[in-house]
């Protein structure tokens, strides 16, 4: 294990998940998962619901431990660092929480400035006009002195993306970003997303289900399911994949690999109907 | 109830007090680095003390005005009025200043508290700290147990301040009681280490560490839905008055 967490492997792949297998509740999440997530790349991760993606991100942030493989970001196995390392870690990845998660005591400003309180001792000066320069980044400069309650669902979404780049960090997970945003909300988030790899070479991992808007952003799509990598290429590659998998989850088809309903019995046993035995 | 049922209820309360336990000394240990996050403690001391201040105020007023109604009655039954004074400031200093404001505090701070807590796990704010690096409990716990420890004694004089004036009130304003044979009688009988130190001082501090404990804990473990925190405020209330209530008559039993 690397002494420094700022060490820098020579490794292409920030994120290196191999043989991850995971088990939630008796139902096996993953199963021997292998993934690579270049650096300063957006790789998109996608799959039906319940197939583990949040899960994923929570194994890569340390927040979650495998039963088996291993999980190494930026050249450290996650498992392996200690709390201390861990939190270090940490302030080099921004995570961008499906509900925001705000705090709720603090306004848009207090927010941003958050990380920046608790890891740094820069002078009020530089913290104001860090804080600005971010929430300018994301439109929302003018809504600083709004508390959280305030704001719309997108707003929350792009204030939490602001507090996620405050320390530009080597890595953003982003945790379906695009639920809930109407149109305009939706192109501003993937233009933010698009401007920050290109502009500060952030590395970026999305869970997400709009493949449309994927598309416009990817450089590298996921699809997982039954616990693994079903499906894995650029977006042109993966749209025009003819397997099942591809087909069903992307063509939005009931029928195919990923069973629509969650497995019960029969349905006539379940209402009450006499069976064919009976 | 049957038997089996019986034992998983004591199992699980006992596991539930073990888990607690082991909370509160993950609490000591992240005490040092709370200490950065002192602006918070403040904060919290604000909203769990001051913003007490008001119910225990009056509480403490009525429950002195109505001790010392009740006082009189009886004693004037002796011909001791004159004592009245000096009874009513042992029930305060001994039972009812710390007991009672401790039981108001876990219903006005306690359930405030848990319910925070609970919520800020249930809206991801406690991950999402845990994803900045900050740790949840020197930053949510820590600060909210120890602004709850600080606060408790001094509610409680508080408390005991206004049921004497209380009692002050309604013995001497109200129902003639010598002014100088009030004053003179309690403080002849009240003794400082004994009622003021063992009653006031020891028995507050105690009760606040177990009622923010138990705040604290129930909101931090509280499972994330609405029916989780709704339980959980409720948890609060009930196992912090039976913890209370239990422990005065150990610390009764242990300081007299």
């Amino acid at each position: 294990m690397t002494d420094s967490i700022s060490a820098k492997p020579e490794d292409s792949a920030l994120v290196r998940v191999r043989g991850l297998t995971t088990v939630l509740n008796g139902k096996k999440v993953f199963d021997a998962l292998d993934i690579d997530i270049p650096r300063g790349k957006i790789t998109a991760i996608m799959g039906p619901s319940g197939t583990g993606k949040t899960t994923l991100l929570k194994h890569i942030t340390g927040q979650m431990r495998g039963d088996a493989g291993e999980v190494w970001v930026d050249g450290h196995n996650v498992a392996e660092l200690s709390r201390d390392k861990l939190f270090e870690l940490r302030e080099r990845i921004g995570y961008l929480f499906q509900n925001s998660a705000l705090l709720t005591d603090f306004d848009v400003f207090e927010n941003v400035a958050f990380p920046l309180r608790q890891h740094t001792e820069l002078p009020e000066v530089l913290i104001r006009n860090i804080v600005l320069t971010k929430l300018q980044a994301v439109g929302l400069r003018g809504a600083a002195g709004l508390m959280p309650t305030e704001l719309s669902g997108g707003m929350a979404r792009r204030v939490a993306l602001a507090r996620a780049i405050v320390f530009d960090p080597m890595l953003i997970l982003y945790d379906e970003p695009f639920v809930g945003l109407d149109p305009i909300a939706l192109n501003q988030v993937l233009k933010l997303i698009r401007t920050l790899n290109q502009t500060l070479g952030i590395t970026s991992v999305l869970v997400a289900h709009e493949l449309e808007a994927i598309k416009q952003v990817a450089d590298h799509i996921y699809l997982i399911a039954n616990g693994k990598v079903v499906a894995q290429g650029d977006p042109k590659t993966i749209a025009n994949d003819g397997s099942p998998w591809t087909r069903q989850f992307f063509g939005g088809e009931a029928d195919g690999p990923v069973p629509f309903q969650y497995p019960a019995g029969d349905l006539g046993v379940s209402l009450g109907f006499p069976g064919k035995n009976a | 109830m049957s038997v089996a049922s019986s034992e998983n209820i004591v199992v699980r309360s006992l596991s539930q007090i073990g888990d607690c336990g082991l909370f509160l000394l993950r609490m000591l240990a992240a005490i040092p680095r709370s200490m950065r996050h002192y602006r918070e403690t403040i904060r919290q001391l604000w909203f769990v003390g001051a913003m007490s201040l008001i119910i225990i105020m009056v509480c403490g007023l009525f429950v002195g005005m109505v001790l010392g109604l009740q006082l009189y009655d009886v004693l004037s039954i002796f011909g001791g009025t004159s004592a009245t004074g000096t009874v009513v400031a042992i029930a305060i200093y001994r039972e009812l200043g710390p007991v009672v404001t401790a039981l108001l505090f876990a219903g006005r701070a306690g359930t405030s508290v848990t319910a925070e807590i609970g919520l800020m796990r249930a809206t991801d704010q406690i991950a999402a700290m845990e994803m900045m690096a900050v740790d949840p409990i020197a930053y949510v716990a820590v600060p909210r147990f120890l602004a709850g420890v600080i606060a408790m004694p001094l509610l409680t004089c508080v408390f005991c301040a206004l049921g004497i004036f209380g009692g002050h009130l309604v013995g001497v304003t109200w129902l003639g009681i010598d002014n100088g044979t009030f004053w003179s009688n309690m403080t002849a009988t009240v003794e400082v280490v004994k009622d003021v130190v063992n009653g006031v001082i020891w028995k507050s501090v105690v009760f606040g560490i177990v009622v923010s404990l138990i705040a604290v804990f129930q909101g931090y473990t509280t499972p994330p839905t609405s029916e989780g925190v709704a339980y959980a405020t409720t948890r609060t209330v009930v196992a912090s008055s039976i913890a209370i209530l239990a422990l005065d008559f150990v610390l009764t039993a242990f300081l007299m």
